[in-house]
């Protein structure tokens, strides 16, 4: 009867395990969820829903020639900034005002900011406002 | 004579006062109240020349301080990088728990399902009329002469934190380690008296969010920035008659 019971218990841990791994497993593969760049500036965020689901748009539409797929390959660059995105490279070859809205307007739609980063990393902003 | 003989005294009434001595009596009393003063005393006029429309810039060549040290906040460029933060951390020795400048951050719904953020940077607005001088009861906060900057004498500073209520930008905050109240002075001490051109925070910052310069200076890019024809520029908290010199513009 123990030995029953503990079988059961041990058995409900592992399924519940494989089913959330198998989720969030299959939400990377969904789309890529939301990026969150910090460098060359503290925060910027690309929500893959908002493209592929919103916009449209399939996958080689930006893999692999304007993104690679691993994260962190762009923001390792040195020209993965706003001058390179007004001359076409990477958000800018949509965000050009013709395709999507222009790179140099609309801020803080990507730009979310240090406060927006700590909540995307789960700490409250009330953490780091210095009051 | 004596008071004990003023009680003792009848009442003459007012019938036999001068019309002279009436006029006189209440001269007085309306030069008190703040009247003859354009209402600065107690404010019980309004301010004479208060001017609806003109915005919140003062005419060119009407600036108190020479050089006139002044910051315009280039407001929708700003996207909380908080780099400008960093660097006056770094500059000033400001501890975590309080801040010399700060980024505010307001959402605004501008459509059914849509919202934009707005990232306000903040700092102490040396206003030309500052409400935290005028409470300092022992002057460790005072206006500098030459240049406008509030600053701060912390040897004075007895920490009563009056100036922290009386400031309409909440820009001040106590400083356990030098106890005293510390607030953002341009950087003189650490950058503009040593020749330094900007203050720390402007220097810092990626986008040219944040403009500092002379507005003596005709020439200098703040002032041309506020004085554009056609340009809203817009202060905060204007009704608390401070007169700031930070101004906000959308670039």
């Amino acid at each position: 009867m123990k030995d029953k019971s503990r079988f059961a218990g041990l058995l409900a841990v592992a399924v519940s395990v494989i089913l959330a791994a198998a989720v969030a497993h299959g939400g990377d593969e969904e789309d890529g969820g939301r990026i969150i760049f910090t460098k060359p500036v503290k925060a910027v965020v690309f929500d893959h829903k908002v493209h592929v689901a919103g916009a449209g748009l399939e996958c080689d539409s930006c893999h692999d020639e304007i993104f690679e797929m691993e994260t962190g390959q762009a923001e390792s660059r040195d020209d993965f900034t706003m001058e390179s995105l007004y001359q076409g490279k990477y958000c800018g070859a949509c965000h050009d005002g013709d395709t999507a809205f222009a790179s140099n307007t609309r801020c803080t739609l990507c730009h979310i900011g240090v406060k927006g980063y700590m909540r995307e990393m789960g700490g409250g902003e009330a953490a780091r406002s210095g009051h | 004579m004596k008071i004990s003989k003023l009680e003792q005294m009848e009442n003459e009434g007012v019938d036999g006062v001068p019309l002279e001595e009436r006029r006189k009596f209440l001269k007085f009393g309306l030069a008190v109240t703040g009247v003859f003063l354009g209402g600065s005393v107690l404010s019980l006029t309004s301010v004479r020349n208060a001017s609806g429309g003109a915005g919140p810039v003062p005419e060119a060549g009407k600036f108190p301080y020479r050089p006139h040290y002044s910051m315009v906040i280039r407001q929708n460029r700003c996207i909380d990088c908080e780099r400008c933060k960093e660097a006056c951390v770094r500059t000033n020795h400001v501890p975590e728990y309080g801040f010399r400048t700060t980024i505010l951050e307001r959402r605004h719904v501008i459509g059914p399902d849509e919202e934009e953020t707005i990232f306000m940077p903040v700092l102490c607005n040396h206003c030309n009329r500052p409400p935290c001088v005028r409470v300092c009861p022992t002057t460790a906060t005072y206006k500098d002469k030459k240049n406008g900057i509030v600053m701060m004498d912390i040897k004075k500073c007895i920490g009563c934190k009056t100036c922290m209520a009386a400031c309409p930008y909440n820009a001040r905050y106590f400083n356990e380690e030098i106890r005293a109240v510390d607030k953002c002075n341009f950087c003189f001490d650490t950058r503009l008296s040593r020749g330094e051109k900007l203050t720390a925070c402007a220097a810092a910052c990626p986008a040219h969010v944040r403009v500092f310069g002379d507005l003596t200076d005709t020439s200098s890019e703040l002032y041309q920035i506020i004085h554009a024809p056609e340009r809203t520029v817009w202060v905060l908290r204007p009704e608390t008659g401070a007169l700031p010199n930070v101004y906000y513009v959308n670039a």
